[in-house]
């Protein structure tokens, strides 16, 4: 079976004139979207008088570690904000994966009796949102979420957009029939979930799983809102806060007070470059964990049938 | 009647376990703040004695905090360019992100195509503010690349951020350049979760790679196309207040091309920060969006039943 | 419909209300029961409630106030709550909310109906006329008389009667400095090096020649400096900033006009048209926002900024080449400049009465000021004189932005600080005109659908115009026009008739 399956795919491949100018097609929109981030390492590595004077240069004329040491200096506890932002990334990926598959899943059945209005249910809040105040008072203080790490998880925990992704993926993916195998085994409907079903769901598994690790990485608006425990603040709030400040020093530069008694020596351009290197790059080396199971879900179906 | 709606429930009970947790979610975090849209026919002013008491004590103007988003000139041609975003950035993006993601299938070495993938993704790490110093870096009159280059060629410097009729063309390029990356990802998964003897089956009937794409892979992904198409519905009246706001760096020559609703508003409550017009702001988006959702919802159900939202 | 409406909002204000009842918070956002039921389980141990009080027990206030947070402030805080429950039976609790936070946390804090006591404001963070009318801060002119009489001993009126909104002051000015003062600044380095003469420039075609020499002599330098924040000086009092209703500053009619059909910005505009023609000016001038890297290269010869006392000093410090200035302005005082840098009693503060005394002992002892400004001595800094102090290694944290605190004149000098300093500023105070609209405040509130038109209005054609970067003979009457479409004239006539109300109560 197993062999027999290499073999047909090889049958399957597109000839290799085609296969050339495919890679050559997906070469060059690589490449327009990896320039810039390539630049961005460059600017963070060079000297900000040097980028005050040429701009941006592919190989600057001096080289500095500048923009990193102030980050360090300006954000002490960069190590601490990195493991918080790892922590509510892995928990809340989790949390967010079970409470959306299993949403998800329910709303996939065609016998859920109730499956349009929970539907409907889910639709409705990705149109209305209630705005920044009142959110902010039903998770301080309704759930007394403020300062806490649950604040950081528990706001991003449910996302009707992968509810509804995930839904497709079981609609589209899952045969009525491993269901109904599911059922003459007498198997309930969490064993057919978990036994049956999410097996065969798991690209759809990794594409929301992705998402909400994106997610919850990239967020400094919770903390923003709601933390104000220097311990609990995680990675990108930091540097979001290191950033606008800096933004906005500069921006009221004419403002008497300001331009006279906070002297500025931050190196603002090669600082932000920098501060992207140290946020997307951890997560831009986890990324290939994920893209595993983009073709483990092949194979795992292929053999299912 | 009592007992059958109770009988239902019973033979739901373990998939009404399922969504319970979720379900909580969406009445604590979404259905209990909406009930602050209320602010919207206010015009909210502080009390002591918190949140509740403070609308209480508002004085309730009914659509008054609607007026400013008609009141002008500009009401037409932020709606205008909204929408007419909107309709590329939804057309062109599911073009592109299919078309990226069957090509991405289709290559025949699995390592290039997974550093392809990867690299695609990318820009989607760029926050707007990034990706607006490198616009300028490219575009600004004196220092751009862009100048740099047609100087080569004879041609006369452009004062780029004063050029509206260029700006349509800029921002849903580097819209998709953004986005197309990740939302191939969604397709791509779809595409692997296609059922593979669908594919053996065609190859004995001799369908070429083409007609396979044609007939198998594209039909499977409608589903999905549908969805995410009529999400996308529901959000014509919001625009990205970054790609409109950061990347035209806020010049006011551009605003023909580049003021959408969304930075009208901002620049509109920027120093009176009413509270009142911008969640009537949202509403109003909020409630166009529905609407459309809810007729769009209506005829992709008459047609497949399947690939309707609700 | 009407009635239907107010129904919808009564109940789901009730929904809301209802939850957060149950969730045993109703105390807090109820005032029937706030002060005289006992406080709920899980509140006693809050040693913020009301309930948990005894007469001699210090009142905890808490401080919300703007700079990065230091990672000694709590440190700081403990040491300054032993002085201040000694002396008025307060403890303070401060949160730092960094530069670019403050005013949308605040924001959410104060809608919110967040607990605290005193917080920062100013007329460029966390605006304080416009939180002053929404109700954010509690109205202090009795309590000023009472428990802050030393406040009114040391501030210039000038700063009293300049914050005041609607006849009432909500807020205390920090003693800095008052007026504002424009000025011509120079890249002396350049200005040496061709041997110009700075001293005769004062309006902006004076600086001509000068801008010619530099544009002949170094390709590579911008001569004049300016961001799409840049405005000429013109001499009118406007009503609120960067908005185009004004008032000549030597009016004795007090006519509201439109800034765009005076003379002198007309005048103005088509100067800076024709050096934007000449390239004076930067192309990019109308849509950057900080000069930050010219001025970082040290490529650029000509800039406006307001100053202060030896500002030229701290302008050369923090830039690392010298820089000399000249005015641009006449001294005047006006209603933003009185609120550069203030605090507030929050109109949620359980007590209102501490927080009064407690920010009187901050503007008027230079024990507790200094403490909180520079931390604690043989920690943080150590004296170097009778009234001068040397920071310390460990002053890295405990870092204050000193004007944003309240009364910088109590405050140690620095190494390098001439002995007279605060003399300085108190003849620059004291030569400062007072602007015609000073201590009035308009109040746009049946007009924010006009605002919110003409801001974008602005936005449209500000900095293109202000830069020179269109032609203002084309592009004047078109701003003009669509100004006026968007409501200008509604607004102008509604300033008029709110500021003829306020002359003729004064």
């Amino acid at each position: 079976m197993a062999t027999s399956r290499v073999r047909k795919r090889n049958f399957q491949q597109v000839s290799r004139p085609v296969n050339v100018v495919l890679n050559m097609a997906a070469m060059l929109v690589s490449i327009v979207c990896v320039f810039p981030f390539l630049f961005v390492v460059i600017i963070s590595f060079t000297d900000e008088m040097v980028l005050a004077r040429n701009g941006y240069k592919i190989v600057p004329e001096a080289w500095s570690l500048d923009a990193y040491r102030y980050i360090f200096k300006t954000g002490e506890s960069l190590l601490r904000a990195y493991g918080v932002t790892i922590f509510i990334t892995v928990v809340g990926t989790l949390i967010s994966l079970v409470f959306n598959t299993l949403y998800a899943y329910a709303i996939s059945r065609r016998s859920f009796a109730y499956r349009k209005f929970f539907s409907f249910f889910a639709v409705f809040t990705m149109l209305f949102n209630g705005g920044m105040v009142p959110t902010y008072i039903v998770v301080t203080q309704l759930l007394h979420l403020q300062d806490s790490i649950g604040a950081l998880i528990w706001p991003m925990a449910v996302n009707a957009f992968f509810i509804l992704i995930m839904r497709t993926f079981f609609v589209t993916m899952i045969p009525d029939a491993v269901i109904e195998s599911g059922k003459i085994d007498g198997a309930g409907e969490f064993q057919t979930l978990f036994r049956l079903v999410l097996p065969l769901a798991l690209p759809g598994l990794a594409t929301i799983g992705l998402f909400s690790a994106l997610a919850y990485w990239n967020d400094w608006f919770n903390a923003l809102l709601y933390i104000e425990n220097p311990k609990l603040v995680p990675l990108q709030s930091m540097l979001m806060r290191i950033e606008s400040s800096m933004q906005f020093l500069m921006q009221n530069a004419s403002n008497s007070s300001i331009s006279t008694t906070i002297l500025t020596e931050m190196p603002q351009e090669t600082s932000r470059m920098a501060m992207v290197v140290l946020a997307t790059g951890p997560i831009v080396l986890a990324y290939p964990f994920f893209q595993r199971y983009f073709v483990q879900g092949l194979t795992v179906g292929a053999v299912k049938e | 009647m009592l007992s059958r709606s109770f009988k239902r429930f019973r033979q739901n009970k373990m998939l009404l376990l399922m969504v319970l947790p979720a379900a909580i979610w969406f009445v604590l975090f979404s259905y209990l703040p909406m009930a602050g849209s209320v602010i919207a026919f206010v015009e909210y002013r502080y009390d002591s004695n918190g949140f509740l008491s403070s609308i209480w004590n508002s004085k309730w103007v009914g659509l008054r905090n609607f007026e400013f988003l008609f009141q002008t000139s500009d009401a037409l041609i932020i709606t205008r360019n909204t929408v007419l975003y909107n309709l590329a950035f939804i057309v062109l993006g599911l073009v592109l992100a299919v078309a990226l993601a069957v090509l991405l299938v289709e290559i025949r070495n699995r390592r290039m195509s997974k550093t392809y993938q990867t690299a695609m993704f990318m820009p989607y790490f760029l926050s707007w503010v990034i990706v607006g110093y490198f616009v300028f870096s490219f575009l600004s009159t004196s220092k751009g690349l862009l100048n740099q280059l047609t100087s080569w060629f004879g041609l006369d410097a452009l004062n780029w951020y004063a050029e509206p009729k260029y700006w349509p063309f800029i921002l849903v390029f580097i819209y998709l350049w953004k986005f197309v990356g990740y939302n191939s990802i969604m397709y791509l998964a779809a595409i692997m979760g296609i059922d593979g003897s669908l594919y053996e089956a065609a190859m004995i009937d001799g369908a070429g790679k083409w007609k396979q794409i044609v007939h198998i892979t594209l039909p499977q992904l409608t589903s999905l196309m549908t969805i995410l198409t009529l999400l996308a519905v529901g959000r014509i009246f919001y625009a990205d207040f970054g790609l409109f706001y950061q990347v035209p760096r806020d010049s006011g020559l551009l605003y023909s091309t580049t003021n959408v609703i969304d930075t009208y508003v901002y620049r509109g409550l920027k120093t009176s920060g009413e509270f009142g017009m911008s969640t009537a702001a949202g509403l109003y988006q909020s409630f166009v969006g529905f609407v459309l959702v809810i007729t769009s919802n209506y005829i992709v159900r008459k047609i497949n039943k399947d690939n309707a939202l609700f | 419909m009407f009635k239907n409406k107010r129904m919808l909002a009564v109940g789901l204000t009730a929904m809301l209300g209802g939850t957060l009842a149950l969730s045993g918070c109703s105390s807090n956002n109820n005032a029937n029961n706030a002060s005289n039921q006992p406080a709920p389980a899980e509140e006693s141990s809050n040693a913020n409630a009301p309930a948990a009080e005894t007469k001699n027990e210090p009142v905890e206030l808490i401080w919300y106030t703007i700079g990065t947070p230091q990672k000694d402030t709590d440190k700081v805080m403990a040491e300054v709550s032993k002085y201040t429950a000694d002396k008025i039976g307060v403890t303070v609790k401060m949160t730092q909310l960094d530069w670019g936070d403050y005013s949308d946390k605040m924001k959410v804090l104060t809608a919110s109906g967040t607990p605290m006591d005193i917080l920062f404001t100013s007329s460029w963070a966390f605006d304080y006329v416009q939180n002053a009318r929404k109700g954010a801060f509690l109205a202090i002119d009795d309590l000023l008389k009472s428990e802050g009489q030393g406040i009114q001993g040391v501030l210039d009126p000038a700063f009293l009667e300049g914050s005041k909104v609607e006849g009432h002051n909500y807020g205390i000015p920090a003693n800095k400095e008052l007026p504002a003062l424009e000025v011509w600044r120079f890249n002396k380095t350049l200005v040496d090096k061709h041997g110009l003469d700075t001293s005769n420039v004062f309006s902006l075609e004076s600086l001509e020649p000068l801008l010619k020499t530099i544009k002949e002599q170094e390709p590579d330098v911008v001569p004049f400096a300016l961001n799409k924040d840049y405005m000429p000086v013109v001499p009118y009092d406007y009503l609120i900033s960067n908005l185009p209703m004004a008032v000549k500053l030597d009016t004795t009619v007090y006519k509201v006009v439109n800034i765009l059909d005076t003379p002198e910005m007309k005048q103005a505009l088509k100067t800076m048209r024709a050096y934007y023609k000449a390239g004076y000016v930067s192309p990019e001038a109308a849509t950057i926002t900080s000069l930050d890297d010219v001025q970082k290269a040290g490529k650029w010869f000509i800039d406006r900024a307001a100053t202060t006392p030896f500002a030229d000093n701290q302008w050369s410090a923090s830039l690392g080449y010298p820089v000399v200035s000249t005015p641009a302005s006449e001294s005047v005082v006006f209603n933003w400049s009185v609120m550069g840098s203030m605090q507030a009693i929050s109109a949620n503060s359980k007590h209102p009465e501490e927080a009064m005394k407690f920010l009187n002992l901050v503007n008027t002892d230079p024990v507790l000021r200094n403490m909180i400004d520079s931390g604690i001595e043989g920690t943080h800094y150590k004296m170097a004189g009778d009234n001068r102090m040397e920071n310390l290694p460990d002053s890295k944290n405990y870092d204050m932005p000193t004007f944003s605190l309240g009364n910088v004149m109590l405050t140690f000098l620095n190494p390098g600080d001439p002995d007279n300093k605060w003399d300085e500023y108190k003849s620059f105070n004291g030569a400062g005109k007072p602007a015609p609209t000073l201590g009035f405040n308009f109040d746009a509130s049946s007009v924010t659908n006009e605002l919110a038109a003409i801001q974008n209005v602005k936005g449209e054609f500000w900095a293109a115009l202000m830069t020179g970067t269109v032609d203002p003979d084309e592009y004047l009457p078109k701003a003009i026009e669509k100004f006026n479409a968007a409501g200008l004239d509604k607004i102008i006539a509604e300033a008029q008739k709110q500021l003829d109300a306020w002359r003729a109560s004064k």
